[in-house]
């Protein structure tokens, strides 16, 4: 532990971390382009700088360790004049491409611009040019003459991908970013530049033009692509007369699942969400209501009491399996998750993927969900109603000579609906909140509830209609069937997220 | 942000007595009587549709244009400054790419619902391009349909600049 005083107020900060992360731990504002806390210091861009007493020159923060005692200042018209300077120098060959730029609104450079900028040029020379509109591969896309030259690509690539596709080509004025000859980028985290990029230099080609930021509404979740559980932002938007869409995903930081990157397959997957609109509930094949598609429900399971299996997807959250359950229960009828747990080899690596691609099977085994094929052919045996809830692989049942009736409950759009007794749409992934245990065993709630298709409900305000016992958020469902039941004796839903063994 | 301390008018004894005040109203009022009973050919009304307006100038806000580059190409990039600062939020645009090498960046859609506009001018202000102007003059709109009123990118890069003719 150590003191320092900073613009006056004393902190309290760690001896011999560097200054810049206390102080942005402090919330202090701070300006800055090379350093970044996943990348470290680079001290190459000079915009850190603050005055330290005792010392004759303005000292960048980023590589500047924490002594007891240090007086520090971050504001003043002598730092602000330091910052004017080297602001003035980044924008000398900046070709302040604003308007086309899909930075503008997130961009550090034009955040300091405004803050302590010139505002008026002194350039009397031409600018010198880069190349625009580079597309290096891997969905990324470079604007030369928006660099700033932080080189924070360039150790990405190096020291966190340890792909070494990036590098700085020539000196001076001229120096550009380029890849090696004949190399692109590769790395399957390589869209994670764009986010570490202070400013539009690096942009996301399947973004591109689709959206500027500042309309985007952004939302907390956890990302469903494989076990890991990446911690994302949703960033959507409600055009007028239109519907909700999402237009990407970013990374949020999680020091203890995903720290500030996630995968390119995870931060493309929020297309599967848009293609989940525009469902509608069927029954036998012919569009409906979907209250009288959830009455129809209601009946069937009423018919085929004590002989309906539900046959559910690793997908759904902790909460929706354990209500599933208490429906199944309440019917007396079987609930497995034959072929809801698959390996994809080719999928996994040793840094964020997981070969395991369920974002839910850990709950499966810790509910006591069956998922072997001898009890799923028993139970199959016996049922004269199935009900596939989060998956449509009417195969499956096919493929076991099984032809009785069928409803799916789905967030996937119907393909075909031949001998489907009744199709309930519900959200899909984005569009309600739920709880989702990792490959560690995290459990983490994932907040985000975008009303993407404002007619399809929640499986779990589907399954509360059917129990009709006013079970609604996870909430309840955590009070009312989860905390109560090993292996959540400790955990409850405000204590989230909470680690368990598996 | 600054302060603007506005210095109130209207505190003078003069004014709050209100009577030389609606005497000088009232001079006016007889004067314009006067010059129209004496010479009706000065009357300051007119028979509008027949006879159109003659003064409206290049600062009138009209319905508005697409203005062009040099080359006769759009001039709007699609940054959407318009359709963010339109209160009336009646400019709808989609982004594309831009192949012809002149920029990267160009609407594929920009329609303005002129039913929904108040004409207030704030994406003539907003534009950082000069890509939007209301200087066309026009002042009175018809269509039959309400769709009609849907301006496209093609209706409103067709529009011209009035001439200034005062
Ligand atoms: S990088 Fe920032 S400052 Fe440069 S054009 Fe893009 S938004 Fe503007
Ligand atoms: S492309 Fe972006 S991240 Fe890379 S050096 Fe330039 S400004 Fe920094
Ligand atoms: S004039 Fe005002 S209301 Fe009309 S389109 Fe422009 S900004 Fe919107
Ligand atoms: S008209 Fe101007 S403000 Fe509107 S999108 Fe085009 S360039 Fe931008
Ligand atoms: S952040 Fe300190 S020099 Fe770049």
């Amino acid at each position: 532990m150590a003191h320092i005083t900073v613009d006056g107020t004393l902190l309290e900060v760690t001896e011999g971390a560097l200054l810049i992360e206390e102080l942005l731990h402090n919330k202090i504002n701070i300006p800055h382009f090379c350093y970044h806390p996943s990348l470290g210091k680079d001290g190459n861009c000079r915009m850190c700088m603050v005055e330290i007493e005792g010392q004759k020159r303005p000292q960048i923060a980023c590589d500047t360790p924490i002594k007891n005692g240090m007086i520090v200042r971050t504001k003043g018209a002598k730092i602000d004049q330091v910052k004017r300077a080297m602001l003035e120098l980044e924008l000398i060959n900046h070709p302040i491409d604003c308007p086309i730029c899909d930075q503008a609104g997130e961009c550090q450079l034009q955040n300091y611009y405004m803050d302590v900028g010139l505002y008026e040029s002194r350039l009397s020379t031409p600018k010198t040019h880069g190349q625009k509109r580079v597309d290096l591969g891997a969905n990324v896309v470079l604007d030369q003459e928006r660099c700033v030259l932080c080189t924070r690509c360039v150790r990405f690539t190096q020291n966190i991908a340890k792909t070494n596709e990036l590098g700085v080509l020539k000196r001076a004025d001229h120096s550009v970013i380029t890849t090696f000859p004949g190399t692109q980028l590769s790395s399957p985290y390589a869209m994670n530049v764009v986010d570490l990029c202070p400013v539009g230099a690096l942009t996301n080609k399947d973004f591109r033009f689709h959206k500027r930021v500042w309309f985007l509404q952004s939302q907390e979740a956890i990302c469903n692509g494989c076990a890991r559980g990446c911690s994302l932002f949703v960033d959507h938007h409600k055009e007028k007369y239109k519907e909700e869409v999402i237009y990407r995903y970013r990374p949020r930081l999680n020091v203890d699942v995903n720290g500030y990157f996630i995968c390119d397959a995870g931060r493309l997957s929020y297309k599967n969400e848009n293609a989940c609109q525009g469902v509608h509930p069927l029954i036998r094949g012919k569009i409906s209501e979907s209250e009288y598609a959830e009455g129809k429900l209601l009946k069937l399971l009423k018919r085929h009491q004590g002989k309906t299996l539900w046959l559910i997807s690793s997908t759904l959250s902790v909460e929706e399996m354990v209500r599933v359950q208490q429906v199944a229960r309440t019917y007396g009828s079987f609930v497995s998750a034959y072929g809801a747990l698959y390996e994809d080899v080719s999928f996994g690596d040793t840094f964020l993927k997981c070969s395991d691609r369920s974002s839910n099977g850990r709950s499966l085994k810790l509910l006591h969900i069956d998922a072997s094929e001898g009890y799923f052919e028993t139970a199959l045996d016996e049922a004269t109603l199935v009900i596939t809830v989060g998956r449509n692989d009417v195969d499956t049942l096919d493929a076991k000579g099984y032809s009785n009736s069928v409803v799916i409950v789905s967030q996937q759009p119907l393909e075909a609906c031949e001998g489907v007794e009744l199709f309930l749409p519900m959200s899909s992934h984005m569009a309600r909140d739920g709880s989702f245990i990792n490959i560690d065993g995290r459990i983490q709630y994932s907040a985000c509830a975008i009303p993407l298709s404002p007619d399809v409900k929640p499986l779990l305000s589907i399954l509360a209609n059917v129990l009709n016992d006013g079970v609604f958020t996870c909430k309840e469902v955590w009070e009312h069937h989860l905390s109560d039941r090993a292996p959540f004796l400790d955990v409850s839903f405000e204590n989230l997220p909470i680690k368990i063994d598996l | 942000m600054g302060i603007k301390i506005v210095k109130r008018e209207g505190g003078s004894l003069k004014d709050r007595l209100y009577i030389p005040a609606i005497f000088g109203g009232m001079k006016t009022t007889l004067r314009h009587f006067i010059t129209n009973i004496s010479d009706t050919s000065k009357v300051k009304t007119f028979s509008y549709p027949e006879v159109q307006p003659s003064d409206i100038t290049s600062r009138y806000r009209g319905i508005h244009r697409l203005t062009k580059r040099e080359d006769g190409s759009i001039r709007c990039v699609a940054c959407f400054m318009c359709a963010t600062a339109c209160p009336a939020e009646c400019i709808f645009i989609e982004a594309k790419e831009r192949e012809d090498g002149v920029d990267e960046k160009m609407p594929e859609i920009f329609t303005i619902d002129v039913l929904e506009c108040v004409f207030c001018g704030g994406c003539v202000e907003a534009c950082p391009c000069d890509a939007i102007r209301m200087d066309t003059g026009i002042f009175s709109f018809v269509a039959l349909k309400r769709e009609d009123f849907v301006l496209t990118k093609e209706r409103l890069l067709s529009h011209e600049a009035k001439k200034e003719t005062l």
